[in-house]
């Protein structure tokens, strides 16, 4: 009961806050940027179609007005806001009017999630578990060569990387899709949906999950570097234990911490996709879908997209803080 | 006599490289050491003489920068000798903890912080033992605590819940769960208020009396030489100064350094000051000419600036390396 009162109210309640600023902020920036999307709208539809009469014009502003959220004053358009954000209904999406941006993430999600969760996962797990046997086993020959390989790919960028796998997997040697995708209107889980994820998803998900496992192998393979200087190791070593174990409950327990924290943060990071990866492949992802609205000013699509973002960050990051005493056992709530 | 851990003529140096630049810091130096079976061996210095460096040596665990360049150890395994140098890294393994075992520096940050101590201790204990189950290890366990009066409730601790002396406790403990013939201890007690420090004390020597084994103790406190220590090792500079019976060196100091090490100990009742050896220690990279001693020695005439004293027989059972006192190489020759 300590343990409520003391910590997980007062945390419960920053996380509030912390929702609470980054929505208020995303609502204010666009109208401080002074746009104004509903004459923007309009003179596009005017550049395409020509005139339209006064009442027209009037009408078609009000009910823009409405579908934007920038009905009333400034106060009223807050209040709008937030029963947008509690219902999660963003309203229409622009450049695919008049589908709902709610229909569009949840479109659009599934493949982002399958493509984006399950790479970043892998190559956590892969660069970690590599790096880390690397890094303890730093003087052998295997382990530097290792190194060097990882120390020559990981600077590649993600667009290199990817067209180069695209002109070998993809035209040359034709085992993958080059890309586009059309998505339906509705994706159910089923075998043959996670068959055509994997079939789509392979070249991007390995471009990432080489860039993204090399720069966990080096990060790994500096941290257990370090704790294999530490007096435990070196006792456990002195004392004969076997290097299995040293390496299985001692090394990496202890290397991996800050790497957890920097999984969950990494993880926060779906909803705003992996944008060069997603168009390099022109797969449908998240990132594709931001850079879109916020291209063609889509305010409700990029409200939407962030009030998301936001809320799945700080749901993360509130839930690394609860379970880390799980992990370590000198961090307690206080 | 019937040694257990005999050292011959160790030559062990840190050979540090910066910049292209080789340098050689000569820890333990010409080191003879006889250590006989069930007494507890104490080996004094002050801070920097090479006293951890030579135990490392004596646990055979010799890593870089630390190389050895001559030298034996060997230990008595069986009523035979064998040489600790020449075992290969799976028959060294065998040996931790079942022969020859180690309780290090501050205990502080010796175990696993993130694993509860019972993990700790079946690492060990599964890695040296076959054939039984965790449940029977873990029964292992809890007898040895309760033997050494210590409660089998700490397994369930992490290592941060427990004080200072609770943990130096936990790592003798740790350390003679196989009943090894040697242990060595590399200041146990430092870092410790004295409350605990007599705990500590308590315990090595209930453990020592226990087992029949041997305890080599370095620490620079000689204040816990008198109180445990049956024979002792003085070392400087990676040297071996004197080496006796803890009471004939502590009641007739040869050497002019532990002459200086032990009148400055404080006596009850005596008010004068304590005086203790002017300078100090010399550079282990460049080390003096002739006895390493001799720029801080009052005593000190020519010879000494010269020629390296050996540690030689004076008395029955008591060695110094000094010209001063007698049968040395300038009377031989």
């Amino acid at each position: 009961m300590k343990f409520i009162k003391d910590y997980l109210f007062p945390r419960l309640v920053q996380y509030l806050l912390v929702v609470f600023c980054g929505i208020t902020a995303v609502f204010f920036i666009p109208r401080i940027a002074g746009q104004d999307p509903v004459l923007e709208m309009i003179a596009q539809i005017q550049v395409q179609g020509g005139s339209l009469d006064p009442t027209a014009v009037e009408s078609l502003m009000k009910s823009l007005e409405e579908l934007y959220g920038l009905k009333g004053s400034l106060f009223e358009q807050y209040i709008t806001m937030w029963k947008r954000v509690f219902t999660l209904d963003f309203g229409p999406s622009l450049f695919q009017f008049p589908t709902p941006v709610s229909d569009l993430l949840r479109i659009y999600l599934p493949w982002t999630m399958g493509l984006f969760i399950t790479s970043t996962l892998l190559s956590w797990i892969l660069g970690n578990l590599l790096g880390g046997i690397s890094g303890y086993f730093s003087q052998k020959r295997w382990s530097k060569v290792l190194d060097a390989i990882i120390m020559v790919i990981r600077p590649i960028p993600h667009y290199v990387f990817g067209i180069l796998l695209l002109i070998l997997f993809a035209y040359v040697w034709p085992l993958f899709p080059v890309g586009g995708l059309v998505l339906g209107r509705r994706t159910a889980f089923n075998l043959d949906f996670v068959l055509r994820v994997l079939h789509y998803s392979f070249l991007p998900a390995l471009t990432l999950v080489i860039l993204g496992g090399a720069s966990w192998f080096q990060q790994m393979k500096l941290l257990v570097q370090n704790v294999k200087r530490e007096d435990f190791i070196q006792y456990a070593q002195a004392g004969g234990v076997k290097e299995r174990l040293i390496i299985s409950r001692y090394v990496l327990p202890n290397a991996m911490l800050p790497q957890i924290t920097q999984l969950t943060l990494a993880l926060g990071q779906v909803f705003s996709g992996v944008l060069i990866v997603e168009m390099v492949f022109s797969y449908p992802g998240m990132g594709l879908l931001l850079y879109r609205g916020v291209t063609r000013g889509d305010y409700n699509l990029v409200m939407g997209i962030t009030t998301l973002s936001i809320l799945t960050i700080a749901t993360a990051v509130l839930v690394l803080d609860l379970i880390y005493p799980l992990l370590d056992p000198r961090i307690r709530h206080r | 006599m019937n040694e257990v851990l005999k050292a011959e003529n160790l030559q062990v140096f840190y050979v540090l490289e910066t910049l292209g630049e080789k340098r050689i810091a000569k820890a333990v130096h010409g080191v003879n050491l006889q250590i006989p079976g069930n007494e507890v061996y104490g080996i004094a210095g002050e801070s920097g003489c090479g006293k951890t460096t030579l135990l490392k040596v004596l646990f055979a665990n010799i890593e870089p920068p630390l190389r050895a360049f001559e030298g034996r150890v060997y230990y008595c395994v069986n009523d035979k000798y064998i040489d600790a140098f020449s075992l290969s890294a799976r028959e060294k393994r065998e040996l931790r903890w079942t022969y020859i075992s180690y309780i290090p520096q501050g205990s502080m940050s010796a175990f696993n912080p993130v694993k509860k101590l019972k993990v700790t201790f079946l690492d060990f204990l599964e890695s040296h033992v076959r054939g039984k189950d965790r449940e029977e290890l873990l029964s292992l366990t809890n007898h040895h605590l309760k033997t050494l009066g210590l409660s089998p409730r700490i397994l369930d601790a992490y290592p941060h819940q427990l004080s200072g002396g609770m943990r130096q406790r936990v790592a003798i403990a740790l350390s003679t769960l196989l009943k090894p013939r040697i242990i060595l201890a590399d200041e146990p007690t430092t870092a410790l208020d004295v409350v605990a420090q007599r705990a500590v004390l308590q315990l090595m020597q209930d453990v020592q009396k226990e087992l029949q084994n041997t305890i080599v103790l370095v620490t620079h406190d000689m204040g816990i030489h008198a109180n445990i220590a049956t024979r002792m090792a003085i070392m400087y500079a990676g040297k071996i100064m004197e080496e006796g019976s803890t009471e004939d060196i502590f009641n007739h100091p040869l050497h002019p350094y532990t002459q200086y090490l032990i009148h400055s100990l404080p006596k009850i009742g005596d008010k004068t000051p304590r005086e203790s050896a002017p300078g100090s220690p010399p550079s282990l990279v460049e080390p003096p000419p002739g006895c390493l001693f001799h720029p801080r020695c009052p005593q000190a005439f020519p010879l000494c600036s010269q020629e390296v004293p050996e540690l030689v027989r004076v008395n029955i059972d008591h060695k110094v390396a000094c010209f001063l006192r007698g049968n040395n190489r300038a009377s031989c020759s």
